[in-house]
């Protein structure tokens, strides 16, 4: 099945090229999107039994993060549907875009499966290559210099992530760099602890880079903002958690070498650091697509913090990362929405979303209030869980901050949000809008209202086959 | 003989650092890429032979051919010739690369003994690294950014080099395709900056940002 799983869209690649029809290719991502939906359901809910991949495999960690990638992408391609019907662009165009969206989603469903730190090295820089050409879709001066800024940026990132791989190999005798094989060989003292330790405060701030924590996440605002808003919902929903599971397992390796107090407080320093400067950002932020991408900042800091922290965050790091990917990928898909009505990305221009389109306005309200955790939102039971585990922890002061970060956060976002949604509109504005109301086909409602469904229903009821994956994720943190 | 050419590899981060004729940038890429391919080809004693010589030919070809080549023809189309308004004078940026290299040299000299390294290999490799990352940070024209950037590689490249227990050859493989591209994709965004912007100056790329 994972073979199918890589294969086809490497062909449908190949078609796509060949063919060179807009409608055809749509198509293929179609059925792309359904047959990586079917097979990776399959393969996370054990319906088939995958024998173990020496390059490729599923186990108890990426079972989740392939499900919201197949899932988040299946959503995605359905708004796509009804969005690129309006996109003015040549056929050739049109035809890269989608053969660049497959390769995109084969690099990540390759770096979540494979079993080689090599391997996903060579996959996630992948992503960035693939994902380059869809940030520069738009061709306009402010997209390449966000395309620029991305893969110069990350791919400098990921190189020092590869001095990160070089100096674990250095570390043990073990000549491998197969995940489970290192895993196995910890307890015995094979691995030299300054080595290691290094190694991953290179693989932290490389793959840290690519996963958008500050101090290296100057790309991210950008391209997330430059990109069309089906590609923004795909980077931060899925390309940010194929760079954190790398560093997941990495950091595992870590904890079961026995030394993984430095790579806690590091993971501690990078997470509140996301925190602080989606605070200060977010408090004048100019541009609604901006502001969602900070906010994706904000999500992986509070990863990070999970991560670091024991028991019962490590669950809620979970919750946090299904949570995180469907309300955001809902919001980014709204505020393409919005912007198709607006044609404008300054928050200063929008004002009474409600009025103008009644659906997108409420999408848009129950999007904030998914991703500020607001209950019954799953995010709202991670955060607890959090916060929660760092008073058990006696963390007070660390969950002090954590706290007033939030709310600082919170405070940034819904005062954008309800200044967007509320208000009036002038005579001149409403006429533009109304000519762009026929561009909004249900196709761009209801990915959104499923994918808020979800995240607002999880809040309440975890289903116990997807709540024995969760424990079985979070269980690999330790 | 290996240590010669790996001196070698590291002098020629000091002629970088010196010159502001792009020209002859391109021309450090090619004579990188062979000492490289000449380290490669000394290097490597007991791994099957098949790996290596697809390995070594690979260096030589994407590393030393095509990638120079590659970046010779964005630098006609572009007309650029040089990039002299580097922040620090070439003379400080010497002296400056030469302190590194040498660091590099001393810290290798105090590795001898260690396990799993070549320390002349880790020494030089780690300075080339420096040096490379801090020209990216002090030049002004995106094209000297990318072939910083590819120095750097070569230097991670060496540094993969140093390590006894050697990189599976499917890895380095990959690492060579996937800096190739990512070569041919910045090179790509060079010639539309070129268009858009008129020149290839790195201060265009600020537009972007939160406060106005």
């Amino acid at each position: 099945m994972i073979n199918l799983l890589m294969i086809f869209p490497i062909i449908a690649g190949i078609l796509m090229l060949l063919i060179r029809h807009r409608g055809f290719s749509k198509f293929l991502l179609n059925v792309y999107a359904i047959l990586h939906f079917i097979i990776s359901s399959s393969l996370v809910f054990n319906i088939v039994n995958e024998p173990q991949g020496s390059y490729f495999a599923i186990d108890g960690v990426n079972k989740i993060f392939l499900i919201i990638l197949s899932f988040v992408f299946l959503m995605v391609t359905i708004y796509n549907n009804g969005y690129s019907k309006h996109i003015n662009a040549s056929n050739k165009k049109m035809n890269h875009y989608f053969i660049m969206i497959t390769a995109f989603v084969f690099a990540m469903t390759g770096a979540i499966l494979s079993t080689d730190l090599g391997i996903a090295w060579i996959l996630v820089e992948g992503t960035t290559l693939t994902s380059a050409y869809l940030i520069y879709f738009n061709r306009t001066k402010s997209s390449i210099e966000a395309a620029w800024k991305y893969v110069f940026i990350c791919s400098i990132g990921i190189a020092l992530a590869f001095i990160g791989i070089i100096f674990l190999n250095i570390s043990s005798d073990l000549n491998t760099l197969n995940f489970a094989q290192l895993l196995e060989n910890t307890s015995g003292g094979e691995f030299n602890t300054f080595w290691l330790k290094l190694s991953f405060v290179f693989i932290l701030f490389g793959f840290g880079t690519k996963m958008g924590l500050a101090p290296a996440h100057f790309w991210l605002p950008d391209a997330h903002s430059e990109s069309p808003s089906p590609i923004s919902a795909l980077l931060s929903a899925t390309l940010l958690n194929s760079a954190y599971l790398v560093i997941l397992r990495v950091f595992n390796i870590l904890c079961a070498a026995g030394d993984s107090f430095y790579g806690r407080i590091m993971l501690l320093i990078m997470g509140f650091l996301s925190l602080f400067v989606t605070a200060v950002f977010l408090y004048h932020i100019k541009n609604y697509k901006r502001m969602l991408a900070y906010s994706s900042i904000e999500n992986m800091g509070i990863l990070s913090i999970g991560t670091a922290l024991l028991g019962a965050a490590h669950y809620a790091v979970i919750l946090h990362l299904i949570g995180h990917s469907l309300a955001k990928a809902s919001f980014f898909l709204t505020s393409g929405n919005v912007l198709e009505l607006y044609e404008t990305k300054r928050i200063k221009q929008v004002s009474g979303l409600m009025s103008v389109d009644k659906k997108t306005g409420w999408l848009w309200i129950l999007s904030l209030l998914g991703i500020c955790a607001f209950p019954t939102s799953i995010l709202f039971i991670s955060e607890f869980l959090i916060i929660k585990t760092m008073i058990s922890d006696g963390h007070y002061l660390m969950c002090i901050l954590f706290a007033l970060l939030l709310t600082v956060i919170l405070y940034g976002m819904a005062k954008v949000v309800l200044k967007m949604t509320f208000g009036t509109l002038s005579e001149e504005k409403q006429e533009i809008i109304k000519e762009n109301r026929n561009k909004i086909t249900v196709s761009m409602y209801i990915p959104q209202v499923i994918m808020l469904t979800v995240v607002f229903i999880l809040g309440i009821y975890i289903p116990p086959v997807l709540n024995e994956i969760i424990k079985a994720a979070a269980g690999f943190l330790g | 003989m290996e240590n010669g050419f790996v001196i070698l590899f590291g002098l020629s981060m000091l002629y970088l650092s010196a010159t502001s004729r792009i020209i002859s940038h391109i021309r450090i890429l090619i004579i990188q890429g062979i000492l490289l391919f000449l380290i490669c080809l000394l290097g490597y004693k007991n791994t099957p032979l098949l790996d290596i010589a697809f390995l070594i030919i690979e260096t030589l070809a994407v590393k030393a051919i095509v990638i120079p080549w590659f970046l010779y023809k964005i630098l006609k189309k572009t007309n650029t010739n040089r990039d002299d308004e580097a922040n620090i004078p070439h003379f400080y940026c010497l002296v400056i690369s030469s302190m590194v290299l040498l660091a590099g040299f001393l810290a290798s000299n105090c590795m001898t003994g260690m396990k799993n390294i070549a320390p002349l290999y880790f020494g030089i490799s780690a300075s080339v690294i420096v040096i490379s990352l801090w020209l990216i940070t002090i030049k002004h024209k995106i094209v000297s950014n990318v072939i910083e950037f590819i120095t750097m590689e070569n230097g991670i490249f060496l540094l993969s080099l140093s390590v006894a227990s050697e990189m599976p050859v499917l890895v380095n493989l990959g690492v060579l395709l996937d800096v190739f591209i990512a070569v041919y994709i910045l090179g790509l965004f060079v010639r539309e900056i070129n268009k858009e912007f008129k020149d290839l100056e790195v201060s265009h790329l600020s537009e972007l940002k939160d406060y106005e």
